[in-house]
């Protein structure tokens, strides 16, 4: 029997049992989704409605079994109240929004001109370039904040190249601050945003631009009316890279960032690791993905809607 | 073919020493690193003319217009518009507008936008825009597409709105880089008019790159051939068609047949040439300059042979061979007669009668003549 009539049997064998091969490949993904991201969730958010105790695992069942074989459910929004309560919560949400915010602009800035130079660079010259955004994803992360201390601190690099050249006389403090932090949000987060801005930048169309030209548009407005405006797609799905890992970011505050560097992945691992209440950093948890998902999915309909209106 | 008078008054500027080009193209050459694009170019070009610069793919025609829009910098050579030398004035400060070969238009603007966009640049007045646009949307017949984007548009209609947004500023001269290219057949025939037309209307200059030779016949007052970075020949349509310089030119433009042969009499008023590979003698009743024995090219074109099953009288202009292949088109019909030797001539024949009992056939031995006036000797 031929190969192909030997597939035709498989293919009609997993149709019987209910296979399609629409299904699989919609299938595995769905359910690496369900297995890995939706439990782990539902886990999350049983924990934060339970009670922190001494034992282990450190909380409590949400669900008891009376003597009398009734089974009581017991929800513990005490967690969710908490997080009310203490200003430290709200203080450290809106403090990671807003460190956010600014790296999102600030690595805008620094990418928007590199993606633009690496998009007109000639073919061979834009791979080189490429490369070397990307090259640093080849070390481990953590090395690579490690190595931003050696050159921030008082007796580090930097301050030591300031010093010898006699720009200042006393070492300048950068670790542990703002200042530090932003640094290396930006240094890490800058391919997230290069890349998503070089595709839409590589594709847009010479012509259009040498168009706006022959109809009188000087260099800077071609940018402003034409390059900018069909560049909103790439901005938008870089700033969303990095804007959200940036909110719940923890290894930069704490490597790069001082006791007042208020970030709500620092007060999430304190929760969990230092203090050991689970139930209260499953809270913490959640309620981050609800402020970040209910932006992404308005974002989402706005572009559909958008898209939707133009074709 | 007829020569289509594209000029409102008629007139062939051309022709009249008195008159001075409107642009003047001079030694004009583009190198892209050892590749030369455009090869010492010289051209003059009138006010109020559609000249068409024709030539097949990287022979440097898009490159000359490129230049004169001043997207490309020449590596050597003059361009001057009304007088004006540009070497020095960037695109964004010529007295130039193009139309793209891709249209260009801007996919984040609407129609009106996209129209405007150049008279904004000049800090033009509102309500004088919006008037412009709507007068100009009404030329091209696209009034009542002002707010549709260009992705909600047909390929006709996008090439409107280019041509819209490339005349709003009132451009000198108006550079076009395959108009039509991207229309449809039907379409573009009737679209090569509606751009005569409004260039007739509007008396704007137009230079048109096509590689399409019955569009430059079509709308063009005189035609640049292009080979290989050069211009071959200029002239108006007919010119180039019937007394064409050069092998190239007579090849490029329309369908001929070439023999080569070698002049066996070089008389005042006559010459005489002896065509091995047909086994023909050739006349020509007016005198050429060449030399006895000269080897020379003899181009005829195929509409300008006749075809009979008997042998013409006289000793010259006949060829004898055998129909290999017709080929119907409906308004004529195309014969490939194969030579003794194996080489093919085509012959074209009106077909005038609806019935073809008597036609030639396949396989028939016929005789191809023709006057001693119709064809074009060559000398290279």
């Amino acid at each position: 029997m031929s190969m192909r009539a030997n597939l035709l049997r498989l293919a009609g064998l997993l149709k019987a049992l209910g296979f399609r091969g629409r299904s699989i490949v919609i299938g595995v993904p769905l359910w690496w989704l369900v297995l890995f991201f939706l439990i782990p969730f539902l886990v999350v958010a049983k924990i934060s409605f339970s009670e922190a105790i001494i034992a282990r695992p450190p909380y409590s069942s949400l669900i008891e079994w009376s003597g009398d074989g009734v089974m009581l459910i017991k929800l513990e929004f005490s967690n969710y109240a908490y997080l009310l309560e203490d200003s430290l919560y709200v203080s450290a949400f809106l403090s990671s929004l807003k460190i956010a915010f600014f790296s999102t602009v600030i690595v805008l800035l620094v990418a928007y001109p590199m993606a633009y130079r690496i998009a007109r660079a000639s073919e061979g010259a834009r791979n080189i370039l490429l490369m070397l955004v990307i090259l640093p994803f080849w070390t481990s992360f953590l090395l690579r904040v490690y190595a931003w201390i050696g050159l921030l601190k008082t007796k580090g690099i930097v301050n030591n190249l300031l010093m010898s050249l006699g720009i200042t006389s006393e070492p300048i403090v950068m670790m542990q601050t703002n200042f530090a932090v932003y640094l290396g949000i930006v240094y890490t987060y800058l391919p997230f945003m290069v890349l998503p801005l070089f595709t839409t930048l590589v594709k847009l169309d010479s012509s259009i631009l040498e168009a706006s030209s022959d109809l009188g548009a000087r260099p800077m407005t071609t940018f402003f009316k034409i390059t900018l405006p069909l560049s909103v797609p790439g901005i938008v799905a870089g700033s969303m890279l990095v804007f959200i890992p940036v909110i719940g970011e923890f290894v930069i505050p704490a490597l790069l960032g001082g006791p007042d560097t208020l970030m709500i992945g620092k007060v999430l691992w304190n929760e969990f690791f230092s203090n050991r209440d689970w139930p209260v950093a499953s809270a913490v948890a959640m309620v981050l993905l609800v402020l970040l998902v209910i932006p992404i999915m308005l974002l989402r309909n706005a572009q559909t809607a958008s898209s939707e209106a133009s074709s | 073919m007829e020569n289509k008078q594209t000029i409102a008054t008629g007139a062939k500027p051309w022709l009249d020493q008195s008159e001075a080009p409107f642009i003047r193209i001079s030694d004009l050459t583009k190198k892209f690193g050892e590749f030369t694009a455009v090869d010492n170019v010289s051209l003059e070009i009138y006010r109020g003319e559609l000249f068409c610069l024709l030539g097949g793919s990287g022979c440097g025609k898009s490159t000359l217009l490129r230049m004169l829009a001043g997207l490309e910098t020449p590596t050597s050579g003059r361009i001057e518009i009304d007088g004006q030398d540009v070497a020095n004035v960037p695109a964004f400060g010529r007295p130039t507008n193009m139309m793209f070969q891709s249209y260009a238009l801007f996919p984040h603007m609407s129609v009106e936008k996209n129209v405007a966009y150049g008279l904004k640049r000049d800090g033009i007045a509102k309500p004088e825009i919006a008037d412009r646009v709507a007068e100009m949307l009404k030329l091209v017949q696209l009034d009542g597409f002002a707010r549709r984007k260009p992705d909600q548009l047909s390929g006709g209609q996008r090439q409107r709105v280019a041509l819209a947004r490339s005349l709003i500023k009132r451009p000198k001269l108006l550079l076009l880089d395959e108009p039509l290219g991207a229309l449809d057949k039907k379409l573009r025939e009737e679209t090569q008019f509606e751009l005569i037309n409004i260039q007739e209307s509007l008396g704007v200059t137009f230079i048109v790159v096509t590689h399409d030779q019955e569009e430059a016949m079509t709308l063009s007052s005189r035609i640049g051939v292009m080979d290989e970075g050069r211009i071959v020949q200029v002239g108006e349509p007919r010119e180039i068609y019937e007394f064409p310089h050069s092998r190239f030119v007579a090849d490029f433009i329309g369908s001929v047949n070439i023999l080569e042969g070698r002049v066996s009499e070089d008389a005042q008023d006559y010459v005489r040439i002896r065509c091995e590979e047909a086994d023909c003698n050739i006349h020509v009743s007016h005198g050429v300059s060449c030399s006895e024995n000269q080897k020379l090219w003899f181009a005829l074109r195929p509409e300008k042979i006749s075809l009979t099953r008997q042998r013409p009288e006289g000793d010259f202009n006949v060829i004898k061979g055998v129909v290999d292949e017709i080929a119907y088109l409906g308004n004529l019909s195309v014969y490939r007669v194969a030579l003794e030797n194996g080489k093919i001539l085509r012959v074209t024949k009106s077909n005038l009668d609806r019935h073809s009992d008597d036609a030639i056939t396949w396989n028939e031995t016929v005789h191809l003549s023709w006057d001693d006036n119709s064809g074009v000797i060559l000398v290279q």
